[in-house]
């Protein structure tokens, strides 16, 4: 009956830890690119991940710096077990004080802090910056799994081996290593793991155009996690369980035998060997095939995560010669520091409206030269008109995705014709509202319904609006992003605030869904393309933008994001006449009243609207 | 292994541990103690005391105890049932535990997210059963429950750690000399595991109570953590000076908890693994 129990409770830890594991290997075959969906059994993505480069070239990055770093840290980190089992108690606790700080650490504390670091020593951001971060978390976990082994030993056998006359290093080896070899082992794969799974101290330290897979993973949330991914994660993981079996299975006939100490320490030792061998050779592989060339010099692109079609890249770099390299990355937010403090180079961003602004203000950007983008004629008259509201002469932006913020609603849920921010505020909705998780945009919706300005910065109104949010925020099922667009999909909520250009894909799927612009106005939303101040490559920039101006190019790109376009000659290719007439895709702006665009409000407003905005989180 | 040289031996881990934890961790103080035109102020500390940051940092500790408890009472059995195995399993054991964090904790947290939802996959076979549905996603129970999935390995490693280095002879004398399986366990096994406890308390409060990822996607944003507000001041506001000073009130915390492990665990013998 004990024993029962005992195997009972085991197998329900095991059934919690490994439920969400089974999900993802689960979703790696669903034939739908949301989660929110079954849409039938398929392999497809696991042929996709094999085609698409950026994803190996990820996975090549990731398993290279987890492999150095934690070879590095194992080194070091057993180095210094060495000295510190030598050492007084008192500075040994001093050492262990230290050693357990970035451990214990808020990631986005030690990520910040190492990029200040690097920003004043003069480094550039590369591969090198992620190495040496990830040494230094990596140490402790080295240290902290080696350490016990040292207390264990036995000193006498060491003083035994240098009494026989071998020198200090050849004892160590022979007498010593053997001994503590399983802390050392451990405390590799504890790094290597912890490496594989840091985001946050990786993306404040890497460089232009190095991803790997945890920051290819976040800049994808934005517009959802590609079931690339989950078919990745599920190779990866199956691949060490089959290793692990195999390795923890094969030994087992022998286990009647005595097993003598040594031997005991042979078998971890021989799957993390075999492990990192196996991986190696796969990397090795994966590399090889990743050759490059570079003729026409290169251009350095920092664009948000899954925004444009990677087959467009690879026609520029047909057509120029010139190398793109790059970088994606989730937030205006985070991109504006990684920029400011000049962290790494870049030459052309994709920042959004109010951005744009405060870049201009910060003399972040280049005027752009229009007379080498021909292409411009494209973009629609009132889109550019728009763009004055942040960019007063047109002369440091390019728009290139342009949509509206609105309401998305399940007509199977509400039976009432939706037509006002006011129906966010309807308590028979209790629990079926999704709002946007950011600050600019949740006041948005309060301060229109109000009646006010979205660029306010009264106090007064500001306070009013306040209210209005916290009033609201019982009726509110979560704040979101990303998540919508799946929640909306998967019938989880009745109404959502929503970007327009997720609204048309989520129609798609789930035909439920209706969009509409509310009658007090809202935002409309320009993602321009910028030139940096300092870009190194300025031409090839202006030559990548009026690539991207052309028709053919905006209509692939249109295609592949589904946020539309401002370029009226692209959308003339459409030949989905639905899409092409939608009103949600291209509204006629004339239409709708009060309609406006986020302006950068100083640094004191900005500050006044997150402290109002940390008040209505913490009701 | 007593030589005047093994001292030399610690200065690669000093010069390195100077340079990129303690001159970052200056720069944090330096950030924290300034305003944005780099005046002294400690205004950025001070502002822990805002009931918004208070109320954050008190549902912080709350949240972060709680799943602490949670991961303390399941992992303990566990381990004991774990290091009666046999020792020729442990790295299998060990590695087990450990497997799940090679899928990307973000993919795991987003997976728990696919679980709970009220349409998700743990309802649809509840209404299957014609059993009530659980409705915990967006609640605070989602983010404990968050935390004890995600960090549950770092309380089961050093517990079972621990428990296997245990002398089977001090077990068997204090059977030998009358003592029940309880007081065998109170007074002798539990005593001798304590390095491992506190290690594993400590390796599950820390990162916890720092969390912002898992409020953000099980508790749906509508619960303010100190991460969150840190996060935010960071990212969202680029008001570093804030982010900074809170990070600092934070650090009191860490050096608390480690205050406590160097006295239970004096020669920091309770290892991860």
């Amino acid at each position: 009956m004990k024993r029962f129990l005992e195997r009972f409770y085991i197998a329900i830890i095991f059934i919690f830890l490994y439920a969400p594991i089974v999900m993802l290997m689960v979703l790696s075959f669903n034939n739908s690119r949301t989660r929110a969906k079954w849409g039938g059994f398929t392999t497809g993505w696991y042929r996709a991940l094999f085609q698409n480069q950026a994803i190996m070239e990820a996975l090549y990055n990731t398993l290279f710096i987890a492999i150095v770093s934690s070879v590095i840290a194992t080194i070091i980190g057993t180095i210094t077990c060495i000295a510190l089992s030598n050492m007084k108690s008192h500075s040994r606790t001093v050492l262990l004080g230290i050693n357990n700080i970035p451990m214990l650490n808020a990631d986005i504390v030690t990520g910040i802090s190492l990029m200040l670091l690097f920003i004043s020593f003069g480094f550039r951001f590369g591969m090198h910056t992620i190495l040496l971060a990830h040494i230094t978390f990596n140490i402790p976990y080295v240290i902290l799994n080696v350490m016990p082994k040292f207390r264990q030993l036995n000193p006498n056998t060491y003083e035994a081996a240098l009494d026989l006359g071998a020198s200090p290093v050849y004892a160590f080896f022979k007498v010593i290593f053997p001994d503590i070899l399983p802390g050392i082992l451990s405390g590799f794969l504890m790094a290597f793991t912890m490496s594989l799974d840091d985001f946050v101290i990786t993306h404040f330290t890497k460089g232009a155009g190095v991803d790997t897979l945890s920051t290819k993973i976040y800049t994808e949330v934005r517009k959802g996690i590609k079931p690339e991914m989950y078919a990745l994660s599920t190779i990866i993981f199956a691949t060490v369980f089959v290793l692990l079996l195999f390795i923890n299975l094969a030994p087992a006939k022998k286990e009647k035998q005595i097993i003598s100490k040594e031997k005991r320490h042979t078998l971890p030792q021989k799957a993390v060997a075999f492990a990192v061998i196996s991986i190696l050779v796969i990397s090795t592989l994966i590399y090889s095939n990743l050759s490059k060339d570079k003729e026409g010099g290169q251009v350095i692109v920092y664009n948000w995560g899954e925004y444009l079609d990677p087959e467009a890249l690879k026609i520029f770099q047909e057509e120029t010669g010139i190398e793109v390299i790059y970088d994606e990355y989730e937030t205006n937010e985070n991109m504006y520091p990684k920029i400011e403090s000049g962290a790494a180079e870049y030459d052309i961003v994709c920042p959004s409206d109010y951005m744009i602004q405060k870049m201009i203000e910060k003399d972040l950007l280049a005027q752009i030269d229009f007379s080498n983008i021909p292409n411009i004629k494209n973009i629609d008259s009132n889109y550019m008109e728009q763009s004055k509201e942040f960019d007063p002469d047109n002369k440091y932006s390019v728009p290139y995705c342009v949509g509206t913020v609105g309401i998305l609603y399940n007509k199977s849920m509400v039976t009432e014709s939706i037509d006002s921010w006011d129906v966010l505020w309807d308590k028979q909705y209790a629990d079926n509202i999704l709002m946007q998780d950011s600050v600019r945009d949740a006041f948005m919706v309060a301060l229109k319904k109000l009646g006010y300005s979205m660029n306010s910065t009264n106090e007064k109104e500001l306070e009013e609006a306040k209210e209005a949010l916290i009033e609201q925020k019982p009726l509110t099922q979560a704040y979101v992003v990303d998540q919508v667009r799946d929640k909306m999909i998967g019938n989880e909520a009745a109404i959502g605030v929503i970007y327009s250009g997720e609204a048309i894909y989520s129609q798609r799927e789930n035909e439920n869904l209706e969009y509409v612009i509310p009658k007090e106005g809202t935002n409309v939303w320009i993602d321009s393309w910028c030139i940096l101040k300092n870009a190194p490559n300025k031409e090839n920039a202006e030559k990548f933008i009026n690539f991207l101006c052309r028709p053919d190019i905006a209509l692939m790109n249109f295609e592949y994001i589904t946020y539309s376009t401002p370029n009226a000659e692209a959308r003339k290719l459409i030949e989905d006449e639905d899409i092409r007439n939608s009103q949600i895709a291209f509204p006629d702006l004339s239409q709708y009243n009060n309609l406006e665009t986020y302006q950068y409000l100083g640094e004191d407003a900005d500050y006044i609207y997150n402290e109002l905005w940390k008040e209505i989180k913490s009701k | 292994m007593k030589s005047r040289h093994s001292k030399w031996l610690s200065m690669p881990f000093l010069a390195w541990s100077i340079l990129f934890i303690l001159i970052p961790l200056f720069m944090i103080f330096y950030y924290g103690f300034v305003d944005k035109s780099g005046q002294f102020t400690t205004e950025n500390i001070l502002s822990i005391m805002k009931p918004e940051h208070l109320k954050a940092l008190g549902l912080s500790i709350l949240l972060s105890m709680i799943a602490t408890i949670i991961c303390l009472i399941l992992a303990y059995p566990l381990s004991m049932i774990l290091s009666r195995l046999g020792v020729n399993q442990n790295s299998f054991i060990v590695l087990i535990f450990i497997l799940p964090m090679w899928m990307n904790f973000l993919l795991r947290t987003l997976a728990w997210q696919t679980l709970l939802e009220k349409t998700g996959v743990i309802n649809s076979i509840l209404s299957f059963l014609h059993l009530p549905a659980l409705n915990i996603i967006n609640t605070p129970y989602a983010i404990i429950l968050g935390m004890v999935y995600n960090f549950l390995p770092f309380m089961v490693l050093p517990i079972y750690n621990s428990l296997i280095k245990l002398d089977k002879d001090v077990i068997n004398a204090a059977r030998d000399l009358g003592a029940n399986g309880v007081q065998t366990f109170i007074k002798v096994i539990f005593p001798l595991t304590l390095p491992g406890v506190i290690s594993g308390i400590t390796m599950v409060f820390i990162p916890a109570l720092t969390t912002f990822v898992i409020s953000n996607l099980l508790g749906g944003s509508k619960i303010l953590l100190i991460g969150n507000v840190i996060e935010q001041e960071f990212t969202h506001a680029s008001n570093w000076n804030l982010g900074s000073g809170l990070s600092l009130i934070m650090m009191i915390f860490i050096i608390i908890s480690m205050g406590a492990s160097t006295i239970f665990d004096k020669n920091g013998e309770a290892g991860l693994i």
